[in-house]
């Protein structure tokens, strides 16, 4: 049962403090215990490769971006803070906070390839800088002392062996406790919900108000300085370091750990280093196979069992966690909790768009009242969907403006017109997979809290969501779909994907709200139910324009019609003067035989 | 730097840029088609070289081991579209996202690296020149010693281009594949078969690997890891030559592997880097590539 005044949506939606404190007891009793020297290596060994691991497991898992070079941002970091400890002298901790600038440094840079680049391109430039990385390390002997490499670097030294070895595990656990908690709660706040949107659709992500190049390069950047900060603790290990540990073979060392413990998955990276580490020992009496074996591994656990370790845990457990979910804390009745929406008036002057020559949307004006239900109908190609895409930012216009009351749109990019107050929903329909419909929902949101504020809530435990919780879920109830809350997108009927994007776009508190055939392939009482929401909608205040192909569910609804054939306006008016506009039975049936 | 100095690297640098370019053009087929690539594409044209090594070294004739490499290519190209490629498609919502085939033909990559480390050794190897009697033969040209061997590398090699870009425009195949390119669901409602042309486009690419590995197995020494580079170089020529530009991918091999050449001459330790960055920097600045149109992301 839900606590009072508490939510109990997001299951269990907080920091695992419990488990941190137990893995970290683990590991801090562990030098202590009867074991050998090894066991303790191997220990630290675990805790900064993990670390590289959660940055890949971000990356890949969560914003959908591949990289075939974490070896050389590893690199980076072990000679950035090899060379300023035995070259400057640095203190540990200083030379260490170097190697992961300069790692960091390196992933914005390849991070602004990654922005103009994406899937192939980046997968090619990342493995490009990780050759090229590796080359550095083993040519530039100078420097790096290749594969003979560099000695002395300063290492932990506090009382005998045993104490200097367990005292260079608690520094890297702490490491490795800070980027496990940062990585859990990205994972789980509104930050991993907008790295899961990129990764769905750039061009969905924009449309509600993500500025995506910024989240790309920043998001890859952090990765990559998980990457240097583990290189980093590995220089330190046992104080040497040659090329022959940052070749391709590391990159795919780590990816290997990522996809086999379970990419996208808050355990899968500890699980994934774990095994990783068990392998390497295993196969170092079949050396020679080495290869085989990884390759081996990565095909069987991307072809059979992509959810990879974390994935099949959860599915033994997942029965009992959909019991504990049953009854979301919604609000019963079917009213929206949200106070007016501030609609306003939607201005386009001759807007034209071509593509390569063919004219697409030509010298096209409209005025769209503030608070009334505009339509957009015409044949198939008549340019409805490019003058919506037009408005919301997607296309640029080749000639024309566009105002939001008083507010001219030119040069506003996707989404900061997000930002003002114009949603959209998508003609094929944008939605995350990955998450819940509520957590869809929530996307929509504009949350109050700050992040550090948020992050400080999640980590004692409270229910920092709260609030957009329960926001979500009126809106959800307002729909009559609360009880798919839980459920995941690909679970849920055609028609209540349909009802969750729209959802999500209340959630944007719209002023303008742009709906691209709302009811397409949707039945008849999912229609129905679709037009009320509208007229509600509308009567709280907001601007709909619809683009929409059946014309019972246009003319019983609109206020104005505006006619498009051929990317030409050919009628606005209400929706009896269009029935009854000659040009429009015209475009819509043909003249007529010959003249 | 003497003009026959610079002959002899031009020529040189022609005949890596030769076969970058049949290796890239196996990435351009592919990915106009499904928008994957091979990321084992390097390895494969090293597995056929061996494979052209052993042949020789079993006292099979020339045209013998050339067709029996290109058959075991293909069979690979094959199996590698039907156990590492398309079985990804049915998860369409997996973690791994789109890009689950980087890894899984990676991985494959990786096998047939180590097979034939287990096969052949580690060491490099030379396999018996194709063309010319010995090894060394050579021409003057205008004071220029050039390699026959290299000479007719590249006019192989754009023989082979030739070929693939005659069989792409004016085949019933080709137009079947550029169909599939623009629009599968159309493709198959005018009956072209989609799953049979994806895995031809796949055999099609590994058999460009196999001539590319038949014709550099004598000028180059193989060894089992010398696949990596070949994919990134092949992949850089790819992408700046515009991935959607056959003429474009063939120009830019060319050009990559004579910025080598030269870049090579002039800094012996870091001469391949340049070229690698430079490349980047292009498809940095120009995602669509030297020679590509700009194309719009139309949902």
């Amino acid at each position: 049962m839900p606590l009072p005044g508490r939510s109990q949506a997001g299951g269990s939606r907080k920091a695992p403090l419990l488990l941190y404190a137990l893995g970290a007891a683990l590991m801090i009793a562990l030098p202590w215990l009867p074991v050998s020297g090894f066991v303790v290596h191997l220990a630290q060994t675990f805790c900064y490769t993990a670390i590289a691991v959660i940055g890949l497991n971000i990356l890949l898992g969560l914003s959908g971006q591949m990289s075939l070079g974490h070896a050389g941002f590893y690199a980076l970091g072990a000679y950035g803070s090899a060379l300023t400890s035995l070259k400057l002298g640095l203190p540990m901790f200083a030379s260490i906070a170097v190697g992961v600038a300069v790692s960091l440094l390196a992933g914005v840079l390849v991070g602004i390839f990654a922005l103009r680049t994406r899937g192939l391109y980046l997968a090619m430039t990342t493995l490009a800088f990780g050759f090229l990385a590796d080359i550095a390390a083993q040519r530039w002997v100078g420097l790096t002392g290749g594969t003979m490499g560099l000695m002395g670097i300063a290492q932990i030294s506090i009382g005998g062996a045993r104490a200097s070895a367990a005292w260079f595990l608690y520094a890297s656990l702490g490491c490795l406790l800070a980027v496990q908690v940062a990585a859990d709660f990205v994972e789980q706040s509104s930050l991993g919900r907008k790295l899961r949107a990129i990764r769905e659709s750039e061009v969905f992500a924009a449309s509600i108000g993500i500025r995506v190049p910024l989240w790309r390069a920043w998001g890859f950047a952090l990765c990559s300085a998980c990457a240097g900060l583990a290189g980093a603790l590995f220089a330190h290990q046992s104080g040497f370091i040659s090329s022959d540990a940052f070749t391709v073979r590391l990159s795919i060392a780590l990816l290997i750990a990522a996809v086999i413990g379970g990419l996208g998955a808050r355990s899968g990276p500890l699980l994934g280093t774990a095994m990783l580490l068990l392998i390497v020992e295993s196969i170092a009496g079949v050396e020679k196979f080495g290869l085989i074996i990884y390759g081996s591994i990565l095909l069987v656990v991307l072809l059979a069992f992509p959810q990879g370790a974390a994935g099949l845990i959860d599915r033994l457990r997942r029965g009992r966690a959909v019991a504990t979910q049953a009854a979301p804390a919604a609000a019963a009745s079917r009213h929206l909790m949200i106070e007016r929406l501030d609609g306003v008036s939607v201005t386009v002057r001759s807007i034209t768009k071509r593509y390569q020559g063919v004219v697409a949307v030509d010298a096209v004006s409209l005025d769209v009242r503030a608070g009334t239900i505009h339509g957009l109908i015409g044949p198939n190609g008549a340019g409805k969907s490019t003058l919506i895409n037009v408005i919301a930012g997607l296309y640029q216009p080749d000639g024309g403006s566009i105002c939001l009351g008083e507010l001219p749109l030119e040069g506003l990019s996707t989404p900061q017109r997000a930002g003002i107050g114009l949603a959209r929903t998508f003609q094929n329909l944008q939605l995350i997979h990955g998450a819940t419909a509520l957590e869809n929902v929530m996307l929509g949101l504009h949350s109050s809290t700050g992040v550090l504020r948020s992050f400080g809530r999640w980590l004692a435990g409270r229910d920092f969501e709260a609030r957009e919780q329960q926001d979500a879920m009126n809106i959800l109830a307002f729909l009559g779909i609360a009880h798919v809350a839980h459920r995941m997108p690909g679970e849920l009927p055609y028609g209540h994907r349909k009802l969750v994007e729209l959802a999500r776009a209340i959630a944007q508190r719209p002023r303008v709200l742009l709906l691209d055939e709302p009811i397409a392939g949707i039945n008849t009482q999912e229609a129905l139910e679709i037009a009320a929401v509208v007229r509600r909608l509308r009567d709280l205040g907001a601007t709909i324009v619809l683009v929409e192909h059946n014309m019972e569910f246009v003319m019983s609804l609109c206020d104005a019609i505006s006619v498009l054939d051929h990317g030409k306006l050919i009628a606005t008016g209400t929706p009896a003067a269009i029935q009854a506009d000659q040009q429009v039975i015209a475009a819509y049936l043909g003249t007529g035989g010959a003249p | 730097m003497t003009g026959a100095t610079f002959l002899q690297l031009l020529v040189g640098g022609l005949t890596m840029g030769a076969i970058y370019a049949l290796v890239a053009k196996g990435l351009y087929i592919t990915h106009l088609t499904t928008h994957r690539v091979n990321f084992g594409q390097g390895d494969f044209m090293m597995v056929a070289g061996f494979l052209m090594l052993g042949a020789r070294s079993t006292g099979a004739g020339l045209v013998l081991s050339i067709a029996g490499t290109i058959l075991v290519l293909g069979a690979m190209g094959y199996l590698l579209e039907r156990v590492a490629i398309r079985p990804l498609d049915r998860q369409r919502f997996a973690s791994i996202g789109a890009y689950g085939w980087i890894l899984t033909t990676a991985g494959v990559a990786l096998i047939f690296q180590n097979t034939v480390e287990l096969v052949w050794g580690k060491s490099a190897q030379y396999s018996p020149p194709l063309f010319s009697d010995q090894r060394d033969q050579i021409i003057t040209v205008l004071g220029a010693r050039l390699f026959m061997e290299e000479l007719l590398v590249i006019g192989s090699a754009l023989v082979v281009v030739a070929l693939f870009m005659w069989f792409m425009k004016r085949s019933r195949w080709g137009k079947a594949i550029e169909v599939v390119a623009f629009n599968p669901e159309a493709a198959s409602l005018l009956g072209i078969n989609t799953g049979a042309t994806k895995v031809a486009v796949f055999v099609i690419a590994s058999v460009l690997a196999a001539v590319a590995g038949v014709l550099i197995g004598p000028i180059v020494t193989l060894q089992p890891h010398m696949g990596l580079v070949f994919t990134i170089k092949a992949l850089i020529v790819a992408s700046v030559g515009g991935f959607a530009n056959p003429l474009g991918i063939l120009l830019g091999g060319f050009l990559f592997g004579i910025a080598e050449g030269f870049s090579n001459y002039y800094d012996s330790q870091f001469g391949d880097v340049y070229p690698l960055l430079i490349a980047l920097c292009i498809v940095a600045i120009r995602p669509s590539g030297l020679f590509g149109e700009r194309s719009g992301d139309v949902r």
